[in-house]
């Protein structure tokens, strides 16, 4: 032991991954979680241990790999515990949820495994309760072991609509439709990308043939339109590949559109520790290059702190040949929404304050040329409880699409000021007893 | 794990809760899909599970918490959080 110390925030695999290489390396590590329990969003772990989520194989002995691992080091794991962010004098903090009292922490590096959002692109009706990201639903499955309440349209892009429909399925209530936004034809390129990786195929091989099964048909190029109140349901006006309306009720609408690396907090703080990301966070590449990743950012703090680490060269390998796979996949899959000239101006953008389109344009026509900072500053897009990570993006690429120029970038709206989550000011303050006189 | 009589109060009313489970879960299950008036028309719910929306905020035992990250637990007084304006 060098007894020097090192802090690892999240508990996902990029966490706990680079927490198991830096205590092999000899530093004394401390894992944070955000959430009760490790795993992340891939490996989330159920309430009840009888009562879990069938996942691929594959993925389950990745995590028991890894957890076994962890449970024979010397890791100290702070569970329940909030990145709050790095302050001035260089400290991290972090909010212990269980006291309700902030923890300062000075470590000589800090690994950000932060994970990635869900990319969800607004349409009228979105911020509605009900409405969930496809993420959110998958969590509420690999928690309760059970499949939410009431009717469930999926809808948006990606593979995870895929594998939250066929994990429904499999718990006795398949989906009532799920709409694919995508009408790409499949690519040589794409071909040639995942022939290399067929445990994805596999893996969606699996999930095709149980919708299929069940008689769920994946409609590609239809959308959801907007999402209106009906009584205690959602009534939500679908649009199919040739422009015909129709309209369904259901009881839970799930949106996806992609995943984004969680960038709140990571930027650099001047008087910080030596800092890596690992992870989704760092680059959206999936569960396998999160390991690898985790791997060598371990490496990276423990060659920075002058110490020996493991050989990269196959952690490397393993990051590049995901990057490629997911860049194949990602051709066969549109996460840029709809036609945002479609939408209506009283379409709520930031999800957090109701901040809507109309506001926006408004901020825009303004004869004054808005910068990236104006737009939150003035226009509260990005200032919510949230920090933008729902709105930040799409409301950077609107401004991009509406003028010529330098585009306003995400990190310029969003800011880097702690707390990167709103923590409670009393937190911060110590309280003594209080004497009889007071 | 079913429980036998766990509840914390919602609003003063007995919201049944597993083992293990989170307040946004519990209160799911019972029904209840909005967890607050939240700001502009944006109402207080559960949206993306892994505590990144702050849209499932409320207060528990008077600090506002993620409902999606906080674990049930008996007696926890939890209310919803009254509309803030901007």
């Amino acid at each position: 032991m060098t007894g020097m110390e090192v802090l690892v925030i999240g508990g996902g695999p990029a966490g706990v991954s680079a927490a198991l290489e830096m205590a092999r390396g000899g530093l004394n590590v401390t894992l944070c979680e955000q959430g009760p329990r490790l795993g992340g969003a891939i490996h989330r772990q159920p309430d009840d241990p009888a009562r879990r989520l069938r996942v691929p194989r594959a993925q389950r002995r990745r995590w028991r790999t890894l957890a076994e691992a962890l449970s024979m080091s010397p890791v100290e794991i702070l569970c329940r515990h909030m990145f709050a962010g790095v302050e001035g004098s260089g400290a991290v903090l972090l909010e212990d949820r269980a006291s309700g009292r902030i923890v300062t922490r000075r470590p000589a590096a800090l690994v950000l495994a932060l994970g990635g959002v869900e990319r969800v692109t607004p349409v009228p009706g979105w911020q509605l309760p009900g409405v969930v990201t496809v993420g959110g639903l998958q969590v509420m499955m690999k928690s309760t072991g059970r499949a939410p309440e009431g009717d469930i349209l999926i809808a948006g892009s990606g593979p995870l609509l895929l594998a939250v429909a066929a994990q429904l399925t499999a718990l006795g209530k398949a989906p009532v439709a799920v709409l694919e936004r995508s009408t790409g034809p499949l690519s040589l390129r794409a071909v040639a990308g995942l022939i290399r990786a067929p445990a994805y195929l596999w893996e969606a091989a699996g999930y095709l043939s149980r919708l299929i099964r069940a008689g769920i048909r994946l409609q590609r190029g239809a959308s959801v339109r907007s999402i209106a109140p009906a009584g205690n349901r959602l009534s939500v006006t679908i649009v199919d590949n040739i422009g015909l309306e129709r309209r369904l009720v259901v009881d839970r609408v799930a949106l996806h559109d992609g995943l984004l690396p969680n960038g709140n907090g990571t930027a650099a703080a001047p008087a910080g520790p030596f800092t890596v990301l690992a992870g989704d966070c760092r680059e959206v590449l999936g569960g396998v290059a999160a390991i690898a990743d985790g791997r060598l950012a371990g490496q990276a703090v423990l060659a920075k702190l002058g110490l020996a680490g493991s050989d990269s060269a196959g952690s490397a390998a393993t990051l590049q040949h995901e990057r490629r796979t997911q860049s194949a996949l990602n051709t066969l899959f549109d996460y840029s929404g709809g036609d945002a000239a479609q939408l209506p101006d009283d379409t709520v953008i930031c999800r957090c304050e109701g901040r809507t389109l109309g506001q926006l344009r408004a901020l825009l026509a303004a004869d004054d040329r808005v910068s990236a900072r104006e737009i939150k500053l003035n226009g509260r897009f990005a200032m919510g409880a949230c920090q933008g990570r729902f709105c930040a993006e799409w409301v950077a690429a609107y401004v991009a699409s509406q003028r010529d120029g330098q585009p306003p970038q995400v990190a310029e709206i969003v800011g880097s000021r702690w707390p990167v989550k709103p923590v409670s000011v009393s937190a911060f303050v110590e309280r003594h007893p209080s004497s009889p006189s007071e | 794990m079913t429980s036998a009589g766990q509840t914390f109060l919602f609003d003063g009313m007995a919201i049944p809760f597993a083992s293990n489970e989170t307040i946004a879960m519990a209160l799911d299950r019972a029904g209840i899909r909005t967890f607050g008036s939240g700001q502009g028309s944006s109402a207080g719910r559960y949206f993306c599970g892994i505590g990144a929306c702050q849209a499932c905020i409320v207060s528990v035992d008077g600090t506002r918490m993620e409902a999606c990250l906080t674990p049930a637990r008996k007696g926890l007084q939890v209310a919803r959080i009254a509309s803030v304006l901007p």
